[in-house]
């Protein structure tokens, strides 16, 4: 019997077969990416203590109630895009110079030799305390922040490069009010304008610091935690602004 | 120069061989089955985000599977929607012991989000004060609905809180 050959198949179409599986999942997977306004709220506290006061011009107060109307530092908005700007000159006002008269938080100028007398004492601190026996571990713990604290203020401060370095009133916050009615819109709405101002502010000091922004800063400590030069950056530009946010629990 | 002389003229290009484009395509197919994420669970009530700009993106530094999602709006179910006279129900996933109509209030996030972190594998498990609880809300959906449920996370301590909005882009 003559040997017969066995024909070949055709796989010219399969390459068509997996494209069109391809072309469905590209059209019914969703790309969508979940985008959120990141908050940590504060723990729970057993027996709080009575809240510090705090000077009216410390406080940025943004107020919406139950009929979503806006209340920005005592004076009614009838729109909600203004109030990022309001935030911005709540920062800016005093930077440049203090205004005794103005309703806005005061400023303070740290100098070099001033931080590096601070970090200095609490080396000294936790030297003795480590020295000392019998000390309790969360006393040493909070002077181990404190002294965190201060070098990162020191690494900021060289970074920054000027012979003085402006920070805002420690009490200065962005207080948000509203009722138990407004809606979720207007909530986040506020929510944006308050990034909007924290973006912008530190946007433009970057620009004019290092002609970077903010956001590329911030993407590259992201995606690269290592990167020690973007992370110093980012807090010479998180000292500089340094910007709280309250959100105050309804009562009504 | 007879090794460069052309043997055939007349003789055709040979085809190309196409036989591993099928592979190449089912590379890229399962790039993208695997790449992409569907929703894991429908939610059982209607939640349409409003706007927000400038928001945080909690896709890149955090897989979606560590942030729990919670949903809160009109029920899905028309009639169950008018029984409840308009009310806003939260739609919460994997409950131990779920209800029949998937509807919880706010009094069942504490304790959802407890098991939740306890059924983790442990090589999964983190502080539970970073464990991100997304809080998708309806557009309509009132505040302190949203602040009842931050006091439930806040009694154990799950302090990281996300308020999702649809993201507009940079404008």
């Amino acid at each position: 019997m003559a040997k017969r050959e066995v024909p070949e198949i055709n796989a010219g179409s399969m390459a068509d077969i997996a494209f069109l599986l391809l072309i469905f999942f590209l059209v019914t997977t969703t790309m969508d990416k979940d985008q959120a306004f990141l908050r940590l709220i504060p723990k729970k506290v057993e027996n709080p203590p009575p809240p510090p006061e705090v000077f009216e011009r410390n406080i940025c107060e943004i107020r919406a109630n139950s009929n979503n109307q806006l209340l920005f530092r005592g004076k009614m908005l009838s729109n909600p895009d203004d109030i990022s700007e309001g935030i911005i000159e709540f920062y800016r006002f005093n930077q440049k110079g203090n205004d005794l008269s103005s309703n806005f938080p005061m400023y303070t100028w740290a100098e070099g030799p001033q931080i590096e007398t601070e970090l200095g004492k609490v080396e000294a601190e936790i030297e003795r305390m480590e020295s000392t026996p019998d000390q309790s571990q969360e006393i040493l713990d909070y002077q181990y922040l404190a002294l965190a604290d201060w070098q990162n203020k020191y690494n900021a401060f060289k970074l920054y490069g000027k012979d003085k370095l402006p920070e805002v009133d420690l009490a200065a916050h962005v207080r948000i009010e509203v009722q138990k009615k407004t809606s979720y819109e207007l909530f986040t709405k506020i929510h944006t304008e308050v990034q909007e101002a924290i973006r912008t502010l530190r946007n433009e000091e970057a620009k004019k610091l290092w002609n970077t922004s903010y956001d590329i800063i911030s993407k590259k400590v992201d995606s690269d935690p290592k990167d020690m030069i973007s992370k110093d950056q980012l807090e010479l530009l998180k000292i500089l602004y340094n910007i709280r946010i309250i959100e105050v629990t309804p009562k009504i | 120069m007879s090794k460069f002389r052309k043997k055939d003229d007349n003789k055709k290009a040979p085809g190309v061989n196409t036989s591993s484009l099928p592979d190449i395509v089912f590379m890229l197919l399962f790039f993208f089955m695997v790449a992409t994420t569907s929703k894991e669970v429908d939610p059982t009530v209607v939640v349409n985000s409003p706007n927000g700009a400038y928001t945080t993106d909690l896709t890149p530094f955090k897989q979606r599977s560590e942030v729990d999602f919670l949903y809160l709006g009109k029920p899905l179910n028309k009639a169950r929607a008018e029984a409840m006279g308009g009310a806003y129900a939260l739609s919460l996933d994997n409950v131990v012991v779920p209800n029949a109509d998937g509807l919880y209030t706010t009094n069942a996030v504490k304790q959802w989000k407890l098991d939740k972190f306890n059924n983790k594998p442990s090589s999964m498990k983190q502080n539970i004060e970073v464990v991100i609880t997304c809080i998708k809300a309806d557009e309509k959906a009132p505040t302190g609905m949203i602040f009842d449920i931050r006091k439930e996370l806040q009694d154990i301590d799950a302090v990281s809180v996300a308020y999702a909005v649809k993201d507009r882009g940079n404008i």
